[in-house]
């Protein structure tokens, strides 16, 4: 039913921005992705990481009032059961148009990013797809599409953006099926390889109108810098919660102010971005169902410090507010976090051969989580049309419970072959 | 105006050289000519490029995009601003470059299927433009005052009077040790040019291949990078030219590299 409405919606957009003169432009690709877990007793249904065909279909319409574009993935999977073998979903289908001189915008179903991190989020709460990233499908699947206005105004203060997103659209998370988690609510990692009874199934908030995301950012350009600040209403995009008459995982309620500064220097680029995570369900940190408040900063550098070697580094730290509540709530036989959490990553990407081999490598590590998640990937673009690429993604820790550290028996190794047309 | 500029330091490089013997200022005037006339031709530039790019092994690949270019100020501080069109997998991808003529460049990138804008570090202006073998600075040029030049003689090439020109880097420059330049006394535009290495080899040669009048402005529409280090050459062509448009400064924003500004932009 869901399919269908979508399917009208592209098509109406479609005729609303075709005036006679407007074309029809089409290009995509076909890809083929394959990976192997690397541990053997991963509780996942099966030996391999990820088994599947994808085509993707892009078509863009161009008329003088506005812009249409879509996104279509169609996909088989190979590790579904039969009857969901067969998938599709459109990653984008948004109408963009212009009013006036200084109001743009774009309407649909739409990729959103905003924030200055590589890999770090701290004021994008667009919703991300972890099973993706983890799976080693493209870059562009990290980021999960939703349903949403976006108002951009321009004047010479700056740029006004305002997202409204109607109905809450969280992250995608490892489920068990493809990728084993920790649950909390079992106290192990699981996967249903060892029966369904243990799916992570999170109750959504409500669809009422009370219930919808709204974003907002401002930014100029001061000198050679730009400068932003955030503003968000809405909901943890993991279900970090726990409702504590039915013991099932919620999404608490989230506003988050936040700002931003990059810019060039030292021959390469900087980046300085800090938040307030200001957990509503719980403003003063005494309920142990709900997360509490947290402040989080990174800082960030890149430059390129050979030809065609580009490094970056980062570190973020998240401080949590009322910690010694939380700490008092803690069991101490199981792992728990410090009041502040150190991450620290860096990529190396180094292109070759007239930028037809790129060999890209990016590492998380957390020493006071004592975990640590790598990513590697070596691409090949044999011609225009055709890429080959194989990557690795390997999660370590030392605890059970934490961020990469649950993920440590999903270690995998892909290879993806891609044809554009 | 440009023209009659050109004409003017044309017909007093002229009376110059027929009085006394070359000097370095000869060269600089000359090199600053032929920058202008290669880099700054009218006051802004739209331009549909399609970037051949053919491996020693005789591999093409091919690059379509569209180029839009402001000077802010003669010879020096440009915008340009690119929307790519292939191949496929970098489509509807944009990218600017705020060149100064001092100091570093500033580079963005767009990329749509993740609605991500990117500062790109851009302290080499030697590395390649999108694999090929013109690097930013051959696309975007290098400032004459970067280098000390010397008039070496006037010759023929190809039916065409030239001058021929050396550079030197004043500054130490993994780009070349020297260059030789074969610029055309009638238009100021190089003909070709020829890149030497610390060793004093050849590495890399460029010829413009197809020089068409253009809104009265002699432009190169055909150019070829040779890269003889590496084998393999670059073969760009420029199509559907158009210059002094009256592009404004606001096209060179984050706004438009996320909106491509399809009053210039076509598919």
């Amino acid at each position: 039913m869901k399919n269908i409405t979508y399917f009208l919606t592209v098509l109406l957009l479609l005729v609303l921005v075709s005036p006679s003169h407007a074309q029809l432009y089409t290009d995509g690709y076909v890809q083929g992705l394959f990976g192997g877990q690397l541990e053997k007793d991963n509780p996942t249904k099966s030996d391999q990481s990820v088994s599947e065909t994808r085509l993707q279909v892009r078509m863009e319409s161009i008329g003088d009032a506005g812009e249409f574009f879509s996104r279509v993935d169609f996909v088989y999977d190979g590790l579904a059961d039969e009857t969901e073998q067969y998938d599709w979903e459109i990653r984008e289908a948004y109408l963009k148009f212009r009013l006036g001189d200084k109001l743009d915008f774009k309407i649909g179903r739409q990729i959103l990013t905003w924030g200055t991190g590589d890999l770090i989020f701290i004021n994008d709460v667009f919703a991300k797809d972890y099973r993706s990233f983890f799976l080693g499908r493209d870059d562009q699947y990290l980021k999960a599409p939703q349903n949403a206005l976006r108002m951009e105004y321009y004047n010479s203060i700056g740029a006004f953006s305002f997202v409204f997103t109607p109905s809450f659209e969280s992250n995608r998370l490892p489920t068990g099926e493809k990728l084993s988690y920790y649950n909390p609510l079992v106290g192990t990692v699981v996967g249903t390889g060892m029966g369904d009874s243990l799916y992570f199934n999170a109750n959504e908030p409500a669809k009422t109108f009370g219930n919808s995301e709204f974003a907002a950012r401002f930014q100029r350009q001061v000198g050679m810098y730009s400068l932003a600040f955030y503003f968000y209403k809405g909901f943890y995009k993991n279900p970090m919660g726990l409702n504590a008459s039915t013991m099932m995982p919620v999404y608490p309620r989230l506003q988050l102010y936040g700002a931003s500064l990059r810019g060039a220097k030292f021959g390469g680029i900087f980046w300085l971005e800090g938040g307030y995570y200001d957990s509503k369900d719980d403003p003063d940190g005494d309920n142990s169902f709900m997360p509490n408040s947290s402040l989080s900063g990174m800082i960030g550098f890149e430059r390129q410090i050979a030809t065609n070697l580009t490094v970056n580094l980062q570190w973020q730290a998240d401080k949590m507010i009322d910690y010694d509540l939380f700490e008092a709530q803690q069991n101490p036989s199981y792992h728990y976090r410090d009041e502040i959490k150190h991450l620290i990553t860096s990529r190396w990407t180094k292109m070759m051969v007239d930028e037809t081999v790129m060999v890209s490598a990016f590492v998380f590590y957390s020493p006071n989580e004592e975990e640590l998640y790598f990513r590697f990937s070596t691409e090949y673009k044999y011609s225009d049309e055709v890429t080959l690429t194989v990557g690795a993604n390997v999660f370590d820790g030392t605890y059970v419970n934490t961020d990469f550290g649950q993920l440590s028996l999903n270690d995998n190794i892909y290879t993806k072959m891609t044809y554009n047309f | 105006m440009k023209r009659l500029t050109t004409l003017f330091f044309a017909l007093l490089l002229f009376f110059g050289m027929t009085s006394r013997n070359a000097s370095a200022q000869d060269a600089n005037e000359i090199m600053k000519q032929s920058h202008l006339a290669y880099f700054y031709a009218g006051d802004d530039g739209i331009s549909d490029v399609t970037m051949s790019i053919v491996s020693k092994r005789g591999k093409e690949r091919i690059r379509e995009f569209t180029m839009i270019r402001l000077d802010n100020e003669e010879g020096g501080n440009q915008k340009y601003y690119t929307y790519f069109k292939k191949p496929s997998d970098v489509s509807r991808t944009t990218f600017m470059v705020y060149k100064t003529s001092e100091g570093n460049d500033q580079r963005w990138i767009y990329i749509p299927s993740i609605d991500l804008i990117k500062p790109i570090s851009a302290d080499d202006k030697n590395s390649s433009f999108v694999g090929s073998d013109f690097s930013y600075e051959d696309v975007s040029g290098r400032h004459w005052t970067e280098d000390n030049h010397t008039l070496k003689g006037e010759e023929t090439l190809d039916g065409k009077a030239v001058y021929v020109i050396e550079s030197v880097p004043k500054k130490a420059y993994k780009g070349f040790s020297r260059k030789v330049s074969y610029i055309d006394k009638e238009t100021m535009l190089p003909l070709k040019e020829e890149y030497y290495n610390k060793k004093d080899k050849l590495i890399k040669e460029f010829t413009a291949d197809k020089i068409e009048v253009i809104d009265g402005i002699p432009t190169i529409t055909v150019r070829t990078m040779k890269n003889i280090k590496k084998g393999g050459h670059t073969t760009v062509s420029f199509d559907k030219i158009i210059y002094n448009v009256g592009v404004k400064d606001d096209i060179f924003t984050e706004r438009y590299l996320k909106n491509p500004p399809r009053k210039y932009i076509k598919k």
